[in-house]
């Protein structure tokens, strides 16, 4: 049951993937890529939170970091930059619920403007939720971006025929 | 020393097409320079690129001759592909690797920048798909599922639609994102999950290509296009936010 | 349920006469579109549209429907696909060129709003407790139906928009079991099915990215999705 519970979550993460990733135009070959990445990340994620008990940010940059390894691995594959292959499957675990009550709040705070009580706990319903929203983001953006950062070699002669690039050296500098 | 002035010339003119194209179409602003300065050098110059958030400074040099090409150009606005991103990098190692001609790289970028876009219909199915699985996964059931599959599909293409009419594309996302809530909302009427779907509805229209170019940007050191594009995520997602709070208004008496 | 018949019966009984009005309108305006097509009878038939709309949005829903929850959604729904037909005809963007291919199918949706008030008497229901052919329903498949007649370049979003109410229509008889509803969902699906693959899918062996048969494959398989639930409804409607 649990299996089956990580395996849908990970199915319906790789459809968002590949459906946010066609808006921006990928190369047909990244698709297969997008919707692995997306699978792979959203079901990290997923377990984390459930069974490890962890908070949605550190689930979030845990998964992210897989994402963008994963990605490094992926675009050496299917010759596409990082970004190309990691932004698709990010867009999955943007917090929407979060960024909704964060709308709604700010709504509600402005409609219930004279009465103090309402008043104070839509303002804090709001601060809470965009305190959640702006950290998942910023670790989803962090998180995946490190890679390219820790292996600078790799990632920017990741579009580079095989045939031209010298020996596979880690930490390597350009 | 005439063959030699032409030669800049028609490397400048590349050169400046190939880096505005790929700024206009969402590649990070340090890529960019990478695979300019990398075709310059493939070809013989020093290229030395400043890029702000509309348009790029652009000198070449000829190491030799010491000749100079000096440019400003616009960046223009066009859709983001990622396609060209990653078909143009190649072309810049490409280059590199086996020292192309000016004539046969420009073959090549015309190629690649004439090649058919992803079909609208193919993407407007996917993003109804992907923001009814999106709604799954934040626990809404399969009515609201295919609630938002449908609204989607009347918000996403109304957005191609203006965008394809040249409206202002913060007003394109008000309305897109207005008529894709108001559609969602019509799940009150059901005893379903129809909190999540208006929440979902609205998530495709989610700008993450320059919200994560601006990050990439601003850790390199870029921080000027950085906070450009962050801005320009930031307004987008407070016209969704707009949009969606029409909506809420309506409704937001059955939410409580 | 009960507030959903009342309603229906309020605004049946108020207003039979505009509504026979409107559809006596709808009959002369159509067949001027279809017998004389020109830019006057074109105009003469978005204005139609915009004005029918309204109606649906002020009169049934603002006035009649007001005791239902939600009714506000609905009003503005209506106006705003009202709103979408003012734009068409202020910049043309349906050109309502006959197209003879799907005029069979088109015809019987033409067709279609009287039917509504046939099927109810045949479920045994007496006016003004029945459903009537200036009602949503019906006016989305009159509106499908017209679009289907004249599907080159139609206006998808107003389809768009349609089709999103077939499926909430079909939601409602599931949930509720109003059978009407049924029909509408029934013949929606193959009207998008046309519009989209027309619009969209290229015949020849052009180079497309997909290509057309992979096009084609996902158009067919959300169609047929969309198909299997309407089946599965019928079951359903049944056994209740």
């Amino acid at each position: 049951m649990i299996a089956i519970d990580i395996l849908q979550d990970a199915f319906f993460a790789a459809i968002a993937g590949i459906g946010f990733g066609a808006i921006s135009d990928p190369p047909l070959r990244a698709f297969r890529y997008i919707a692995l990445l997306a699978a792979a990340g959203h079901a990290t994620r997923y377990c984390l939170m459930t069974f490890l008990g962890v908070d949605i940010a550190t689930g979030s940059l845990a998964a992210s970091l897989l994402i963008g390894m994963l990605s490094l691995w992926a675009g050496r594959r299917s010759r596409c930059p990082m970004t190309v292959l990691y932004i698709p499957a990010l867009l999955p675990m943007v917090p929407g619920r979060f960024a909704y009550n964060m709308v709604f709040s700010q709504l509600m705070f402005l409609q219930s403007m004279d009465n103090p009580a309402e008043r104070t706990m839509y303002m804090d319903m709001f601060f809470s939720n965009t305190m959640v929203t702006c950290s998942v983001i910023f670790m989803l953006a962090v998180g995946a971006t490190l890679p390219m950062f820790i292996f600078p070699k790799q990632a920017y002669t990741i579009t580079r025929d095989n045939k031209y690039r010298s020996s596979w050296k880690f930490f390597g500098k350009r | 020393m005439e063959q030699n002035n032409k030669s800049i010339l028609e490397a400048g003119k590349f050169i400046e097409e190939y880096s505005s194209h790929m700024m206009g179409c969402g590649v990070h602003t340090s890529r960019v320079i990478r695979s300019s300065k990398r075709i310059g050098e493939a070809l013989g110059y020093n290229v030395r690129i400043s890029v702000f958030q509309k348009s790029i400074i652009l000198a070449l040099h000829d190491k030799e001759s010491g000749e100079s090409y000096n440019e400003v150009i616009d960046i223009p606005a066009l859709p983001i592909s990622f396609e060209h991103n990653s078909a143009l990098s190649a072309l810049s190692w490409e280059a590199y690797d086996k020292h192309l001609t000016v004539a046969e790289l420009r073959e090549r970028y015309e190629k690649i920048i004439s090649s058919p876009k992803m079909n609208p219909l193919f993407v407007l199915l996917m993003v109804g798909l992907a923001n009814a699985s999106f709604c799954r996964l934040f626990g809404g059931d399969w009515l609201s599922m295919g609630i938002v599959f449908f609204s989607t599909l009347a918000g996403f293409y109304l957005k191609q639609q203006m965008t394809a009419d040249k409206i202002n594309h913060f007003i394109t996302f008000i309305t897109s994102s207005f008529v894709a809530s108001l559609c969602a909302s019509m799940s009150l009427i059901f005893d379903t999950t129809s909190e999540i779907a208006l929440a979902t509805s609205v998530l495709f229209l989610v700008p993450g290509v320059p919200l994560i170019n601006g990050v990439i940007d601003v850790i390199e050191g870029h921080i000027l296009s950085g906070f450009s594009r962050l801005v320009h995520a930031a307004l987008l997602i407070v016209c969704i936010a707009t949009g969606l709070s029409f909506t809420l208004m309506l409704v937001k008496n059955s939410l409580l | 349920m009960e507030i959903f018949w009342q309603t229906i019966a309020a605004y049946n009984s108020a207003t039979w006469i505009w509504q026979a009005v409107i559809i006596l309108a709808g009959i002369a305006a159509t067949a001027a579109l279809v017998l004389r097509p020109n830019p006057a009878t074109k105009i003469i038939m978005k204005l139609y549209m915009v004005i029918l709309y309204l109606w649906i949005a002020i009169v049934y829903y603002g006035i009649w429907c007001a005791p239902r929850n939600y009714s506000n959604i609905m009003i503005i729904m209506w106006s705003v696909m009202a709103l979408a037909w003012v734009w068409d005809a202020a910049n043309g963007q349906t050109p309502f060129e006959k197209d003879k291919r799907y005029s069979v199918l088109a015809y019987i949706m033409l067709f279609m709003p009287f039917v509504y008030p046939m099927l109810s008497i045949a479920r045994g229901m007496t006016f003004p407790t029945m459903t009537s052919p200036v009602m949503p329903c019906s006016v989305v498949t009159f509106t499908i139906g017209l679009l289907l007649l004249h599907s080159r370049k139609a206006n998808l979003f107003i389809v768009l928009l349609l089709c999103h109410w077939a499926f909430i229509g079909l939601s409602k008889t599931y949930l509720y079991g109003i059978p009407e509803d049924f029909l509408m969902a029934a013949i929606s699906i193959p009207a998008v099915y046309i519009f989209l693959k027309d619009r969209f899918i290229p015949s020849a062996k052009e180079n497309t990215k997909p290509s057309p048969a992979i096009l084609k494959g996902l158009l067919m398989t959300v169609s047929l999705c969309m198909g299997a639930i309407l089946i599965y409804t019928i079951f359903r409607i049944t056994e209740m």
